[in-house]
């Protein structure tokens, strides 16, 4: 069940590699339109028309249908998105805007939270998502039922401590330290809002999606595990996010999500008319279909880059200059021209471009191999004859490991082994499946490195991996070693007003790529969609879903 | 009134093999499983975006039973199997029962038609080189099960697809269950068994016409088409009763590839899904039923036997076990 391939770069030719990805050279694309909010896909203009269904082909429907066991899975996230509700709406900019929530007031050390409700909501079985309701959300969210099998969700706020209900729509949530980045978190794709009698049924119970009970525009018609899940409008819908600039019932009649394992059975099938979207696409595919006049989008979540986390504990990036060397090894105009197409963007930090918080420091891992050969000869390592550097007899040695949930990450690796190896790196790759990647490489604190691809909705509440305190994951093996990085995690996770906020986030990426913690690559686009033409306002919210609520087909 | 106690003391050794055998699958599954490294909750629990201490993934992982000793998870799995329950998957959190009972018609479906586009393709060619002139390509057909062997049933799939659904719109990949899509992968799938089927047909048929009795009959003025029909066919469809019961493992491997390709949910895509999951108690139902058909299906073979081939008949062995022998002729 373990797929491995060790590939040795040292010393190959720049052309061999070059040949290697020729075919994915040639990519050169016309015009991305997977910006704005609400982005509007194709040309077409024009009133939105009543009616129509369309066909979403899907790769995975994933696992289980438990609310909060399934709402992190990127693949459940688009019919959630269209089944239920959230309190808050952020957008790709990762802008907060009021939802079923309709405003909100915190006390000032953001301890204290008062969620004001919309009047008249109701889950589709009729009862009321009243505050009461939100409640049982909040706990359901921050607690789980771990002895039922339930779980918490992941990245709700560990400080929440309870919340109550003060009227049918006044909602006081308490937390026991400063939680700036709470409202935002209730927008992201695990804080569905779900009927409170879901909430009440056993796991098993709560697996079957026909049990699971929203408040959003669109109703399970039917689903077959594996298989298909198929939606169909709510007459009475009332409370879309006004952001999205339509609060009434949805356009289309239906949507229905079919599995189609294979990706070119999806994508064929798009082009020849039998479904609307195809999820997933490979990037080489999408010149050839914008030729052909289909809308392609590729949408970027909010949250950290695609880069390399460096193991400070481990040899060859226990070295500042080695870990520096590597930042600068890396050609990422070379991995964005020859991986990607047009629609990719090169890194500007350690956080996506699109975050709020987002500021660009791309000039401090700038590439450079003039001054990556300089800092790897200054730290001792010597080129031999055979492009190899060596220190006391050791070669400069690492292994990549490709992150399976980014499909184009080996391409990637194998790129970086080869620029690296130029360098006088010896570089292996070593790619697992899923499972045994979460087995050997996900928590592994004895690899050199470990390829992130991570979302996020809300900066604050990632502060805290960055270091072991709190259950963090300790990034970089520093532990409370690097009180620098301590100072600004806490300035960062405790910040109880946004701009100081901002001003932390950005002084904690410059300390952490100066030091060359961290070693970004590109922007990531986890989700690509190529789309019928006649379906027309699509909207893609902060964590670069789908959301056909605002859609409508033409003719 | 022998021969029939010793054929029901025959069906029940028969039937308890059966049983053992499927006793036996289910335990393997469990063995095989539970030595690869993790299990499908930690696997999904651990992922990085969680954020879970540990301390809730322990309680959790509780929940399902995983924190006992693997020996007591095998008994308690055991001994629900045999009361008939089989369990909560541990990646879906539905009902097994549901999940396979959800599967099995759509499998069922295709490796029936699968089954039937082999033997009308195997028996048209085996009929076609005996009775095509040799220079009408009777060597071309020859070669024909080879080729069919040697084409993968996914490149099949794909380009039957390509052509009928997107170039001709004959049906959709979006029900993949109507009547012509069914068809189709039932074609990607029967085109290699078929080629088993034929072959050992082709060369039973060349051994029967060369049979003393062939001579003579085509000495009394019988037709080629009737001699086949009347008198070659049948002892040469001995072997492909053998044949096609080994072919049964084969349809449900291809179903796996072909259900993907097709986009059809079936036993395949389920086994698909679990294995990538490791989701245990859904693999020990699918690999039991497997043993359950394949057992029935060889039962139904030694059945068979004597209905195609009045020399082969089940004779109480010395011992009182028939033996299912041909007699010599």
């Amino acid at each position: 069940m373990t797929t491995t391939r060790a590939g040795r770069w040292a010393g190959r030719s720049r052309r061999a590699t070059q040949a290697a990805v020729g075919a994915l050279a040639t990519v050169t694309l016309l015009a991305a339109c997977a910006a704005g909010s609400p982005a509007s896909s194709g040309d077409g203009t024009g009133e939105p028309q009543d009616g129509g269904d369309i066909v979403f082909l899907i790769d995975s429907l994933g696992d289980t249908w438990i609310p909060n066991n399934s709402a992190i899975s990127s693949f459940q996230g688009h019919i959630w998105g269209h089944v239920a509700d959230k309190l808050v709406y952020v957008d790709e900019q990762g802008e907060v805007s009021p939802w079923i929530a309709e405003s909100w007031e915190q006390n000032d050390d953001a301890t204290q939270f008062t969620l004001h409700l919309k009047d008249g909501v109701t889950f589709s079985d009729g009862s009321p998502l009243d505050a009461a309701a939100v409640v049982a959300n909040l706990d359901n969210w921050a607690f789980g039922d771990p002895d039922a099998g339930i779980s918490p969700i992941g990245l709700f706020p560990k400080t929440y401590d309870h919340a109550e209900a003060i009227d049918e729509t006044t909602v006081e949530v308490y937390f026991d330290a400063p939680t700036l980045g709470f409202v935002p978190t209730l927008g992201y794709h695990g804080s569905i809002l779900i009927s409170p009698e879901t909430l009440a049924l056993p796991a098993e119970e709560q697996a079957d999606l026909s049990n699971d009970i929203g408040s959003g525009p669109f109703v399970v018609e039917s689903w077959q595990e594996g298989d298909n899940v198929v939606l169909t409008k709510r007459a009475d819908y009332d409370w879309g996010p006004e952001a999205v600039g339509h609060t009434g019932p949805a356009y289309l009649d239906s949507i229905t999500y079919k599995l189609v394992a294979e990706s070119s059975t999806r994508t064929g099938a798009v082009r020849s008319g039998q479904a609307d979207v195809a999820y997933n696409a490979t990037p080489q595919e999408l010149s050839s279909f914008k030729d052909e006049g289909f809308v392609v989008a590729v949408p970027r979540y909010l949250g950290f880059v695609n880069g390399y986390r460096l193991n400070t504990q481990v040899a060859p990036f226990d070295d500042t200059l080695v870990r520096q060397a590597f930042q600068h090894g890396i050609n990422r105009d070379e991995i964005l021209r020859t991986v990607y197409t047009e629609d990719w963007s090169a890194a500007e930090g350690l956080i996506q471009s699109n975050v709020p918080e987002a500021t660009d420091h791309s000039d401090s891992f700038a590439y450079d191999p003039e001054l990556a050969a300089s800092l790897l000869d200054d730290a001792g390592w010597v080129e031999g004859a055979d492009g190899i550097r060596t220190r006391d007899g050791e070669q400069l040695a690492l292994t990549l490991y490709p992150n399976p949930y980014l499909a184009t990450s080996e391409a990637i690796d194998e790129l970086v082994a080869q620029q690296l190896g130029e360098l006088g790196f010896v570089v292996d790759i070593q790619a697992y499946d899923v499972v045994t990647f979460g087995e050997r490489v996900t928590d592994n604190t004895s690899l050199s490195n470990y390829e992130v691809t991570r979302s996020f909705i809300d900066v604050g509440t990632v502060a805290s991996i960055l270091t072991d305190a709190n259950n963090g994951e300790d990034w970089f093996g520093l532990g409370e070693s690097d009180p620098v990085t301590n100072d600004l995690r806490d300035a960062v996770a405790q910040a109880t007003d946004l701009d100081a906020r901002a001003e932390a986030v950005d002084e904690l990426q410059e300390h952490l790529l100066d030091q060359a913690y961290f070693a970004p690559i590109t922007q990531i686009v986890q989700r690509i969609y190529v789309q019928n033409p006649q379906l027309h306002d699509v909207t893609y919210n902060g964590v670069a879903y789908a959301s056909y609520y605002t859609a409508w087909l033409e003719g | 009134m022998r021969r029939s106690t010793s054929y029901l003391r025959y069906a029940g050794r028969r039937l308890a093999q059966a049983a053992a055998v499927v006793l036996l699958a289910y335990v393997f599954t469990f063995v095989v499983i539970s030595v690869l490294p993790g299990d499908p909750v930690t696997n999904t629990l651990r992922n990085p975006e969680n954020g879970f201490t540990e301390e809730e993934i322990a309680r959790i992982v509780a929940y399902y039973g995983l924190d006992q000793p693997v020996v007591v998870q095998l008994w308690q799995s055991l001994t629900h199997f045999l009361v008939g329950d089989l369990g909560v998957s541990l990646r879906s959190n539905l009902p097994v029962a549901r999940l396979v009972a959800e599967v099995v018609p759509s499998t069922l479906a295709l490796a029936a038609s699968a089954l039937a586009v082999a033997l009308i393709l195997a028996f048209g060619i085996a009929y076609a080189t005996q009775n095509l002139p040799r220079r009408y390509g009777q060597g071309l057909l020859r070669a024909l099960p080879s080729l069919f062997l040697s084409v993968p049933a996914f490149v099949v799939g794909l380009l039957l697809i390509q052509v009928f659904a997107f170039q001709l719109g004959l049906f959709s990949v979006i029900d993949p269950d109507s009547a012509w899509a069914t068809f189709f992968a039932a074609v990607a799938l029967g085109i290699p068994v078929s080629a088993q089927v034929a072959e050992v047909l082709i060369t039973g048929l060349d051994h029967e016409s060369r049979q003393e009795y062939a001579a003579v009959a085509r000495s009394r003025g019988l037709g080629q088409a009737r001699l086949f029909a009347k008198h070659l066919l049948k002892p040469s469809s001995l072997p492909v009763v053998t044949v096609v019961a080994l072919t049964v493992g084969e349809l449900l491997g291809g179903a796996l590839i072909i259900e993907t390709i097709f986009g059809r949910t079936g036993v395949g895509s389920l086994v698909q899904r679990s294995v990538s999951t490791q989701d245990l108690p859904v693999l020990q139902a699918v690999v039991s039923l497997a043993a359950v058909v394949f057992v029935v299906v060889n039962l139904l073979a030694d059945l068979l036997y004597p209905l195609l081939d009045p020399r082969v008949r089940p004779e109480p062995a010395p011992e009182g076990r028939p033996a299912l022998e041909r007699s010599a002729s």
